[in-house]
């Protein structure tokens, strides 16, 4: 907006306060600041990582059971880099405003300490924040030195009042090694003052390119790749869309059961009132037709009741193991039921998991032959694990279009997984392992 | 008969109040929530209190939980539950402290005016009354336990609508048998489940609740 004015004297004389400031202002001090805290972490985290680089080195030469402790100290080492990364994202964060996306945490795939370690080993996240480790070293010292002209800015530029006060060896300093000339008149320490004020004047642009060149590096080494934060983006819209979908399904039932079913079961008793006020003896067709009206009403409540336990079972606001326990009861089948829930999970994973239940069920029932079934539900820290089991006669696998390729899909839209195993003669055993959260 | 309702549906509310008002009911109170159930079952208490399960605060199992408060601390006035949907883990909470004074039915039973105030005198009197649904769901969560697979489906049967609340001669008619069988078979039912004679005048409520509570889950 203000790029369209003409220039106006009273923008110009800013321009030169704000310049000749500089030296002194809030963004200049933040800088210094950063300079000299980062340096603390980032010589410490160069020797660090050289230290385990060189042990490393020499772990594996002097035999090759120093693969096992080596290992070892590489996983300490990259777990040391990504804390000192954290550390440099908040100091830069904090004193130079530069925002960036906290890369996503160690991904195991498997539990156990070898996928562990396989884990870590193989984390990017890690292996750039040593990349930063080790270019932030000399970067640091760049930085020290920016500091460093404010001082000698500041010394020179007292050089007369040093002079007047009677020091004699007064000596103009370069902010580049070397010492400069000494200063015999006082004409020359105005000299020195002259270039003391050049110096601190460039002192925050100095400090402005190093500090520039590390937020960059920052940004590129430790923020979350522009991959990874596309990934947790769509992850995060889709868990959006996924509870948001759940919760459209439960308000409808709760829609459904506030209104409609309200007024068909008061129908229907207003319509039992009715016929009992006819005397059957007199009208008889009449009370006839009642009946039948009521009856309609009655059944088209039982339809309505079905529809509605198909959108959202309402016990299951009480949680899965009521609501299997009514499913498990009104199956078809006799089943044995086994739930043990530690944490709760999300509405959408709980509605993931009855429906997967349901199915389940209502294929072994199905195609399975089998006389009894077993349903097994347990929640870990991370995880909800539904077990089916029949003693049919197996050989059930995923159709394209059938129940459980239906299931898969559903299932993988949170990143869970389902596994069949079914050998001819059975028993037929159907895994579902999904996140507690979308 | 003194009534308490409890319904968050105005519309039902006041239906059931006019009903019961007409056939010679006193109705104490007519209430929208869990709490106002508390207070008014407190205050008025009735000889039974019709209860929507799904009432406020939560909107979920609410009027479940005033009912099991209420038998607990109320052991005059009966409660009878009833809901869109019949819940096995619901049925096996209100039944888990007894048989007595307790019915579950699914709403549109109230299309049967007649039906639905014989259950409602039961529960009054300290029976009990359970929608068929509640009965075959119960029998079915529990049909691997011991006790009852030593049942003759017959006795299973008598065992599932001595659980409604029905008499010996109500049981007779409705299986077509005489009162005399429905007898022999109730006295094997007792006798498979353990039920001495000391237990006796309790003895057709402990083996619905041996029944509901064989549930393995329950």
């Amino acid at each position: 907006m203000s790029g369209y004015r003409p220039a106006h004297p009273g923008d110009r004389a800013r321009a030169v306060r704000s310049l000749l400031l500089a030296p002194f202002d809030r963004r200049s001090g933040a800088r210094v600041a950063y300079c000299l805290l980062s340096s603390v972490p980032a010589v410490a985290g160069f020797v660090v990582v050289i230290a385990v680089a060189v042990l490393l080195g020499s772990a594996l030469t002097l035999t090759v059971l120093g693969a096992v402790p080596g290992v070892g100290l590489l996983v300490a080492g990259l777990t040391l880099a990504r804390a000192l990364g954290r550390l440099h994202r908040a100091l830069a964060r904090r004193f130079l405003g530069v925002q960036v996306v906290d890369p996503a945490r160690v991904a195991q795939p498997h539990p156990g300490l070898v996928a562990g370690v396989v884990a870590r080993l193989r984390d990017p996240a890690a292996w750039r924040a040593v990349a930063y480790v080790l270019v932030k070293m000399p970067l640091a010292v760049l930085g020290l030195w920016a500091v460093t002209w404010w001082l000698v800015g500041v010394v020179d530029l007292v050089a007369p009042v040093r002079r007047l006060v009677g020091q004699r060896d007064v000596d103009l300093v370069w902010p580049v090694p070397g010492g400069g000339p000494r200063l015999d008149s006082f004409g020359e320490s105005l000299g020195a003052a002259a270039v003391g004020l050049v110096v601190l004047l460039a002192a925050p642009w100095l400090a402005r390119a190093v500090t520039a060149l590390d937020g960059r590096l920052v940004r590129a080494l430790l923020g979350a790749g522009a991959l990874e934060e596309r990934v947790r983006d769509l992850e995060e819209t889709r868990a959006i869309a996924v509870d948001e979908a759940a919760d459209r399904l439960r308000r409808l039932e709760r829609d459904l059961h506030d209104g409609a079913q309200v007024r068909l079961a008061a129908l229907a008793m207003n319509l039992d009132m009715v016929r009992e006020q006819l005397d059957a003896r007199d009208r008889p067709e009449l009370h006839r037709l009642v009946e039948t009206a009521r009856d309609n009403a009655v059944g088209t409540l039982a339809e309505l009741r079905d529809l509605s336990r198909g959108l959202h079972p309402p016990v299951l606001d009480a949680g899965l193991a009521d609501a299997l326990a009514t499913l498990a009861a009104t199956s078809a089948l006799p089943v044995e039921l086994s739930v043990d829930l530690t944490g709760r999970p999300t509405r959408a994973i709980e509605a993931l998991a009855y429906y997967g239940a349901a199915e389940l069920l209502a294929n072994v029932h199905k195609h399975s032959g089998a006389r009894a079934c077993r349903v097994d539900l347990r929640t870990s820290a991370t995880a909800l694990d539904l077990r089916v089991t029949d003693d049919g006669h197996g050989g059930a696998h995923a159709v394209r279009g059938g129940g459980i390729a239906g299931l898969v899909d559903r299932v993988r839209t949170v990143d869970g997984d389902l596994t069949v195993r079914s050998p001819g003669g059975g028993p037929t055993t159907v895994d579902i392992r999904l996140p507690l959260h979308a | 008969m003194r009534v308490v309702i409890a319904e968050d549906a105005a519309v039902m509310r006041e239906l059931l109040a006019q009903m019961l008002t007409m056939r010679g009911h006193h109705v104490a109170a007519v209430v929208g929530d869990a709490d106002a159930l508390r207070a008014a079952v407190a205050e008025h208490r009735p000889d039974v209190a019709v209860v929507d399960i799904r009432m406020p605060p939560t909107g979920t199992d609410d009027g479940l939980r005033a009912a099991v408060d209420i038998r607990r601390e109320h052991p005059g006035t009966g409660v009878l539950l009833f809901s869109q949907y019949i819940e096995t883990a619901y049925a096996t909470r209100l039944l888990a402290q007894g048989a007595q004074g307790v019915g579950y039915l699914l709403k549109e039973r109230v299309a049967n005016l007649a039906e639905f105030t014989g259950a409602l005198d039961r529960v009054a009197a300290g029976g009990t009354a359970l929608d068929p649904d509640v009965v075959t769901q119960l029998a079915a969560a529990s049909r691997r336990t011991e006790d009852l697979h030593a049942l003759t489906d017959r006795e299973r049967g008598v065992l599932a609508l001595m659980a409604e609340g029905r008499s010996n001669a109500a049981i007779a008619q409705h299986l077509y048998i005489s009162a005399g069988t429905v007898e022999k078979h109730i006295a094997a039912i007792f006798a498979k489940l353990g039920l001495t004679a000391s237990h006796d005048h309790n003895r057709r409520v402990l083996a619905v609740v041996r029944a509901l509570n064989s549930d393995p889950d329950g």
